[in-house]
């Protein structure tokens, strides 16, 4: 098999196994190009970047035409995440390699982690392709977009919001302006107008910062940063889970975009690479959200807190040096 | 979900499907034409990007015109569809939303513009 094909079945793995286990693509990626094929770190984020727009995108096409993502909330948050893997993505070319390997490799440990826990907190359950990293890009089939999106019907792992409604918006209204509906031009505080239906949106500022954090993690490790967005959405502004999940697919294209672009124009894209690789990603992660509602990933999960682990002590040691 | 919003999260949604539809065919086509060229992805780099050598390229087959239209398509993808909410929510007369939208296309084009010619 030549390196082309060997290179768009590993992006179809990652794909797979990230689908599966609600992994977006760049946390498998990554480590795959640097790892497994000797690509230089910065130039595998930057591969990583543009096979997270594609299955992250792909997936929020459906969960918009479901009209699981909110829109309104996506972008304006996105604005931030926009503006921090700006940032990111300069900052990128000015750190040493073995800097950003370190902070991958601590990424890497925090996600085998969150997923460690993830795997004792809950009992048997069939397939899953949800949770906090599963807002990371992952092309839900039209069959099982809303699974993907992260909940099972029904399932009751949804925290109430920090606020109630009203609270958080009769209280920021009188403390702010433009944003929270001292604005002349309309009656309807900016903040609440962003609710959907049957939540409202609290700690809008502390949304705002944890996006801009966001962002500069997307870029500089080239990832979709959903692992940070779905719980900053959830557990501290209150949306769904569901919903949190689905418009961090939809921010996580714009957040890519914006650092891809730096990395595009800045030479640190190879379209030989990123060709094959978006293409195995894109095809891996459509079969395992295909897949997902008849696999027992229980498994998968603890061998994938394994491989994760010793990923990340390879990471570590590459920056070490 | 009142009508208006809905009829902007199915058109949001079309140009995500076109436009990453339209990328993955473009870098499938290139990537099929890397295997039968031989081409080693882990070779020499490729020279550097030239709007000028899209087209020939692609009428003479070379796998590198393909790829890296199917990239910017992609990374443009994510900016055409806020372009698409723009649109939206400036008929439907959603002022704060239009700025929220300029600001990500101001952002974009901050990208663009403090990373050309660094390469």
């Amino acid at each position: 098999m030549t390196v082309d094909l060997v290179l768009v079945a590993g992006g179809a793995a990652a794909g797979a196994f990230g689908s599966l286990l609600g992994l977006g693509g760049g946390v498998l990626i990554v480590p795959l190009l640097t790892l497994g094929f000797g690509l230089p770190l910065r130039e595998a984020v930057g591969v990583s970047l543009v096979s997270v727009i594609v299955t992250s995108s792909a997936a929020a096409g459906v969960y918009l035409e479901r009209h699981v993502a909110n829109l309104r909330l996506g972008m304006t948050l996105e604005l931030f995440t926009a503006a921090g893997a700006l940032v990111g993505g300069l900052v990128a070319f000015a750190l040493p390699e073995r800097l950003l390997a370190g902070l991958f490799a601590a990424l890497l440990a925090y996600t085998a982690l969150t997923m460690a826990r993830r795997g004792i907190a809950r009992g048997p359950r069939p397939a899953e392709a949800s949770g906090p990293a599963g807002a990371s890009g992952t092309p839900p089939t039209p069959a099982t977009a809303t699974d993907a999106a992260g909940e099972t019907p029904g399932a009751a792992a949804e925290p109430a919001p920090p606020a109630g409604p009203a609270d958080v918006v009769a209280g920021d209204a009188t403390r702010r302006g433009w944003l929270t509906g001292s604005n002349p031009t309309s009656s309807v505080p900016f903040v609440a107008s962003l609710a959907g239906p049957g939540y409202a949106i609290g700690r809008f500022p502390l949304g705002v910062v944890g996006s801009v954090f966001a962002g500069v993690v997307s870029a500089l490790l080239g990832v979709g940063g959903g692992i940070i967005k779905v719980p900053l959405m959830n557990l501290a502004m209150g949306v769904p889970l569901r919903v949190a999940t689905a418009t961090s697919n939809l921010m996580i294209g714009i957040t890519a975009s914006a650092s891809a672009i730096v990395y595009f124009l800045r030479g640190g894209i190879d379209p030989y690479v990123a060709g094959p690789t978006a293409v195995g990603v894109f095809l891996g992660a459509l079969a395992g959200s295909r897949a997902a509602p008849r696999i027992d990933v229980r498994i998968l999960r603890l061998l994938f807190v394994v491989v994760l682990a010793y990923t990340a002590v390879q990471m570590a040691l590459k920056a070490l040096g | 979900m009142s009508g208006t919003a809905a009829a902007l999260d199915r058109t949001v949604a079309r140009v995500l499907r076109w436009g990453i539809g339209a990328s993955i065919a473009l870098l499938a086509i290139g990537v099929a034409l890397m295997v039968v060229e031989g081409v080693d992805p882990l070779g020499p780099p490729p020279p550097a990007f030239d709007p000028a050598d899209i087209v020939p390229g692609i009428l003479a087959l070379d796998p590198l015109p393909f790829l890296w239209l199917g990239l910017i398509i992609a990374i443009a993808t994510p900016s055409l569809r806020v372009l698409a909410s723009l649109v939206g929510f400036t008929r439907t007369g959603q002022r704060r939303m239009v700025l929220v939208s300029l600001g990500i296309l101001v952002v974009i084009a901050l990208s663009v513009a403090l990373s050309s010619g660094a390469a």
